[in-house]
């Protein structure tokens, strides 16, 4: 913990020193780019290296699914399912996903590789459908770009 | 002042209130969840709107603040629509079990329901499942599936009891109140919540099942646990409940303990000791007067008392400070003259229990060390001071220090001795009588009878009447 800690210093330096409830968010992210996925104890590690209740970690941990509670692949796949990708076929891309991957939403492949999860909007109506590989968009789906995505990542 | 019209009646208020606290304040009712006078505001059930004249849309008026002329109406057509409607909102996914709900009956969800409520859900989907027994402490059980999320608990221990053990995790659908996994609610001011839910979403592992409330009747007393003598309601059957199928033990118990708004001494709250209270009075009690060990009866026991006191030298009194004034009074009038008197304090704090905090929790674990000392002095007993006759009164006490004195114990619980008292007289315990503590600011806080005392056991202003004659 002794690395993260060094790199929790750095961040918190950069902040006023009273605002110690606004490195939360940051803190997790930082947190989760190292650990792939936090639970409760990580929320207590911040609580305790902030000084702040870690009842108030946990609440943002669990506020925001982008935090993942569970282990994920080496890519996760985020397919939006709200109104206008559904209405642009997304029901049949998240469908696609799952049998070319051999999962269900929320599963990850046996080999590791892929995690699917459906989420809300990505604000990316205007040329939905669309789906969020890791922190990169990819929008216009339909199948053949799906199994180009696919292909590409290693 | 600030002068407004609520129902066309022109009501005043303070700068700084709200709508919904000069209403209240006015005995005008407006049904609210989330809203407690002592919790922050947090405007979230919405149950609790009211239209402002010159305004669109109706306001939650917990959260709006009065101003010179504002016009409100608490009930017109509009505002009962929308309280129908947040009422459909907040039963969405209530489960219909008021039947085996220990809240049903103080309900604020019944209540408005009956008021507010349609017949029939509007919505078509299936109710949302969540835990039902998710343990928040070996003490408090939460149902997730009725908890309707006003956040009460949860300010409750950021905002009163500073302990931030509750938070509501997750969103939307799948918001619920959660306490950390790796760590049970310990707050000492944890039982709080459970009366604080407006619905029966935070029950009582103590209360659970025991009984319907209507069948119960709160008795004012006071908690015995420390010096800061809290108002406390004291929950027995009503008497129009008795039921001899019930058996003696049922129908005589104190079914729980719950908070008695004082402002003067503890605002709305008790500590976990005071919801205890009724299982300290609970314990073995001492019932039968005895002489040297031996079974006696009342008269007996009194006369061998009295025949010890006149052929004493140098008679001492260990005050109780479980006493109540009157009965201090009733001693110094009759005895108090004619012996040594030392103050004493039943019980210390016992291991793992808080000592002392800023929010109610006093050190000295004792109702009415205040009023001894203000009539007695504060002299405490000392083994070598040479008396030969050592009159003791109250709990938990050791012969050992009193040497070859004659004891004269007047108490209200067992407890095991190494040798016996000279003249042993089971006295009542603060349910059994009437009287007044005096807090340590001095502040006089007065408790009720809840019930009659047993047979043989006496009060002991009594005692000392006879003693004394």
């Amino acid at each position: 913990m002794s690395c993260l800690t060094d790199k929790f210093d750095r961040l918190r330096a950069t902040y006023p020193p009273e605002m110690n409830s606004s490195l939360v968010l940051p803190l997790l992210h930082l947190m989760l780019r190292e650990k792939g996925h936090l639970t409760e104890s990580d929320a207590i590690f911040i609580a305790d290296y902030l000084g702040v209740p870690a009842m108030q970690v946990k609440e943002a941990l669990t506020w925001y699914t982008m935090l993942h509670r569970k282990p994920v692949g080496k890519h996760v796949i985020k397919v939006c399912r709200n109104i206008a990708c559904s209405l642009m076929g997304a029901e049949r891309i998240i469908d696609y996903l799952k049998q070319k991957l051999g999962i269900e939403a929320g599963e990850t492949t046996p080999d590791g590789r892929f995690t699917l999860l459906l989420v809300e909007c990505l604000a990316s109506c205007g040329t939905a459908p669309a789906m969020q590989v890791s922190d990169t968009y990819h929008e216009n789906l339909d199948e053949a770009r799906i199994d180009h995505i696919l292909k590409e990542l290693s | 002042m600030i002068e407004l019209k609520i129902d066309n009646r022109t009501v005043e208020a303070n700068e700084g209130e709200t709508v919904l606290q000069a209403a209240l304040r006015h005995g005008i009712e407006i049904p609210h969840f989330c809203y407690h006078p002592c919790l922050s505001i947090a405007g979230n059930c919405r149950i609790c709107l009211v239209k402002v004249t010159g305004r669109p849309k109706l306001m939650p008026s917990c959260n709006l603040a009065v101003t010179p002329g504002m016009e409100i109406e608490t009930d017109s057509d509009d505002v009962i629509a929308a309280r129908q409607a947040v009422m459909q909102f907040i039963t969405l996914n209530h489960p219909g079990e008021c039947g085996i709900c220990d809240k049903a009956g103080e309900c604020r969800l019944q209540d408005y329901h009956v008021r507010y409520g349609e017949p029939e859900s509007i919505s078509l989907e299936p109710k949302n499942k969540k835990p039902k027994f998710y343990d928040i402490s070996p003490r408090i059980l939460l149902d997730s599936e009725r908890c309707i999320l006003c956040s009460r608990c949860v300010r409750f221990t950021k905002e009163v009891s500073g302990s931030h053990q509750l938070g509501i995790v997750e969103r939307g659908n799948h918001s619920r109140l959660e306490r950390l996994e790796s760590q049970p609610m310990d707050d000492p001011y944890s039982d709080n919540i459970i009366g604080l839910c407006p619905v029966g979403a935070l029950l009582s592992r103590d209360f659970l099942y025991q009984s319907r409330v209507w069948y119960l009747e709160p008795i004012r007393s006071v908690c015995t646990g420390c010096s800061r003598c809290c108002s406390v309601k004291v929950w027995r059957r009503n008497r129009h409940w008795h039921l001899r199928s019930l058996g003696e033990e049922m129908n005589r118990k104190v079914y729980r303990v719950t908070p008695q708004e004082n402002r003067e001494i503890n605002g709305p709250w008790i500590c976990n000791k005071g919801f205890d209270l009724h299982k300290f009075m609970g314990r073995k009690r001492l019932l039968q007067p005895m002489i040297g060990g031996s079974v006696a009866t009342v008269d007996e026991a009194l006369s061998e008392a009295k025949k010890l006191l006149a052929a004493a030298k140098s008679p001492a009194a260990l005050v109780s400070a479980h006493a109540s004034n009157e009965e201090l009074a009733a001693f110094k009038e009759t005895l108090g003259s004619r012996m040594t008197v030392y103050s004493r304090e039943d019980y210390k704090a016992e291991e793992g229990e808080v000592v002392e905090d800023n929010i109610l929790i006093r050190e000295n674990k004792n109702p009415n060390s205040h009023g001894v000392h203000a009539m007695f002095g504060d002299l405490p007993w000392s083994v070598d001071s040479g008396h030969d006759l050592v009159l003791v009164w109250g709990d938990n006490v050791d012969y050992t220090p009193m040497g070859n004195a004659k004891v004269i114990h007047l108490a209200s619980f067992e407890m095991p001795q190494e040798r016996h008292a000279d003249v042993l007289i089971p006295i009542s315990t603060t349910f059994e009588r009437s009287g007044s503590f005096t807090n340590f600011e001095g502040k006089v806080n007065r408790f009720t009878k809840v019930f009659d005392k047993p047979g043989l056991v006496q009060q002991a202003g009594d005692v000392f009447g006879r003693l004394g004659a």
